[in-house]
């Protein structure tokens, strides 16, 4: 190797650093088999779904060789129909996204910081940029940008298949622009009722080094929190416990879920038959609460990675 | 007068009751190739670490390149390079997409990746998925990435682990030409004949300790002399070879006598200790190789 003249070295503020991170994240994530496998997945299941519907419609009605298997209430139908067509297949699609996909993200984030412990590969990154805070911060962005591209896949998807349906079952669908501009605030609260998951599984890959720890971590907090979300029907003891309840997360979780499916026109008391609509908190209060677990698990995640010796592979 | 490219002072790291850096105070010069020895758990991974803002140290201070790595990283490991015991891969992506990775995160134009492949001749191999790669070709490539940022400093634990004959020449070479070109090199190696023809000053750490350090010729020349094993009297042994005019010094570890005096004089002073009821079970001339020094101070021999 030739030398060469030694280059000027100008400090590098922290938004760079930051934004220097990112693109190595975005890298590492966009070349990564494991993300393209859980999108496969997903939109696989995401097709059954819609699919399985789409039959169940098919039997009630006779649309399939004369087939007539008619089990649903008529407001089930309509749910379903809805579900089936523009725009209702995006609420569809949503709450698909924040269910299997959120155990799916828990999955892939675990994958993105546990195996940089791992694989020792940690240790090199921080060596050429030190900011920890900054590579923690920009994991969870490139993460949350590869959530927010498959959701954009899986509504794409979605589209064509509510397209489909729509023409074999001969459903009403229509598209207003009050739909579409519903669609971005649709997507928002979608990400951000998966975000308290990915930071409780970052902080958890971070505390135990791996990604063991973040998938358990992660898969244990989300069937802990999805099994005290059935604690909502304490709320009929008294205000105070339906308000103490409404502090956990789950109820905050589904009252968003609840908003989005709104959006779309969908009713999800006709389908999930055991929510308690009236009580649930008000997305303002969700919004607020899922914050503040958002805060709590990613000042976890930060200090566990900040605040301790980084070794090599483990 | 530019400030040392290293520099600790009282360093230490405690883990628990066990402390793996025990006050290291360190001074490597802007330019030289040094080397740091010990014997495995001396502490020269966590040494490292701790230069690299990766541990925290228990007390003490590291300064690389003129700066405080625990108040400002980023302005102490802006013009260094590093590759730490074996080489941390992502094995999904390709050798040039690795380093890319590193390229990002370091905010180094992407011009710097052919280069640093080039240095360690795996261009060629550049597109294919490094869990591929032989584990001489990973570390390379983690060599390779430790040269991406053009580095004033470059750390390198263990370089040539892994490489056959060709490729360990090629990589102690390219270490020469990096000192050359007036980069300083801090070179960890297990290969003392390594450190012997590349470094001008080495470190021997035991036990997190700081034992020997010097120029390397000034070791090997307090390498050679006789080595002296007696039976009992170790110290009255030592006495009576200090007593000698042609002894310049004597040191004592055990039963271990290590005396500088002429290769030639050994048949004089066994002659000279056994009239004197000294029982002496093994007497001979030092080598003289760091390796021999090495195994002297660290009782390893």
């Amino acid at each position: 190797m030739q030398p060469t003249e030694q280059p000027h070295r100008p400090p590098v503020p922290g938004q760079r650093m930051l934004a220097q991170h990112f693109q190595a994240e975005w890298l590492k994530l966009r070349k990564r088999p494991l993300a393209w496998g859980l999108l496969g997945l997903f939109l696989s299941l995401l097709l059954l779904y819609l699919g399985l519907w789409a039959l169940v419609v098919a039997l009630h009605e006779g649309t399939l060789g004369g087939v007539r298997i008619a089990a649903l209430r008529p407001e089930q139908l309509e749910q379903i129909q809805r579900q089936l067509s523009l725009p209702g297949v995006f609420g569809a699609v949503l709450g698909q996204v924040n269910a299997t996909g959120g155990i799916l993200a828990v999955l892939l984030a675990a994958g993105a910081l546990g195996s940089d412990f791992g694989w020792g590969t940690l240790r090199v990154q921080l060596c050429r940029a030190p900011g920890r805070g900054a590579y923690l911060l920009a994991k969870l962005l490139a993460l949350l940008l590869a959530l927010l591209v498959a959701v954009l896949v899986s509504l794409a998807a979605g589209t064509l298949v509510a397209v489909a349906a729509s023409a074999w079952l001969g459903l009403p669908s229509a598209l207003s622009a009050r739909d579409l501009l519903a669609l971005p605030l649709g997507i928002a609260r979608a990400l951000y009722v998966i975000l308290p998951y990915l930071l409780a599984t970052l902080a958890a890959a971070a505390y135990g080094r791996s990604v063991l720890a973040g998938v358990g971590g992660g898969l244990i907090f989300l069937a802990l929190d999805v099994s005290a979300g059935s604690l909502g029907s304490l709320g009929v003891v008294s205000d105070l416990v339906l308000q103490m309840v409404n502090l956990l997360l789950q109820p905050n979780i589904n009252a968003l879920v609840v908003a989005n499916s709104r959006s779309f026109g969908l009713d999800q008391s006709v389908l999930a038959g055991r929510l308690d609509m009236a009580a649930l908190p008000s997305p303002l209060q969700a919004t607020l609460v899922i914050g503040a677990y958002c805060a709590l698990f990613g000042y976890s995640a930060w200090r566990a990675l900040a605040r301790r010796d980084i070794t090599g592979a483990q | 007068m530019p400030s040392p490219a290293i520099e600790t002072e009282d360093l230490t790291k405690r883990y628990g009751a066990r402390l793996a850096v025990d006050g290291l105070t360190l001074r490597v010069e802007r330019g030289e190739i040094f080397g740091l020895l010990g014997p495995n758990g001396a502490g020269k991974t966590t040494t490292i670490g701790m230069l690299l803002g990766l541990l925290r140290p228990s007390a003490g201070a590291a300064r690389v390149l003129g700066h405080d790595v625990q108040r400002n990283p980023a302005a102490a490991l802006r013009g260094v390079g590093a590759m730490i015991e074996a080489p941390a891969l992502y094995p999904y992506l390709s050798g040039a997409d690795n380093l890319r990775v590193l390229a990002r995160a370091g905010g180094l134009p992407d011009s710097r990746i052919a280069a640093s492949l080039a240095a360690v001749e795996l261009t060629a191999r550049a597109r294919d998925p490094a869990r591929t790669y032989s584990q001489g070709m990973k570390q390379r490539l983690a060599i390779a990435g430790a040269l991406l940022p053009d580095p004033e400093l470059i750390i390198l634990d263990e370089p040539t682990n892994g490489l056959d004959p060709a490729g360990t020449a090629e990589i102690r070479s390219l270490i020469r030409d990096l000192a050359a070109g007036g980069r300083t090199v801090l070179l960890c190696s297990h290969q003392l004949h390594e450190v012997e023809q590349l470094c001008g000053r080495v470190a021997i750490l035991k036990a997190g300790r700081l034992v020997a350090e010097g120029q390397v010729a000034e070791l090997l020349r307090r390498g050679q002399g006789l080595r002296v094993r007696v039976e009992r009297d170790a110290a009255r042994a030592a006495e009576l070879a200090a007593a000698l005019p042609w002894v310049a010094g004597v040191e004592r570890a055990g039963d271990l006598l290590l005396v500088d005096a002429p290769a030639g004089r050994a048949a004089e002073l066994n002659a000279h200790l056994t009239s004197a009821g000294v029982l002496v079970a093994e007497i001979g001339a030092r080598g003289g190789s760091l390796e021999e020094f090495f195994l002297e101070v660290t009782g390893e021999g």
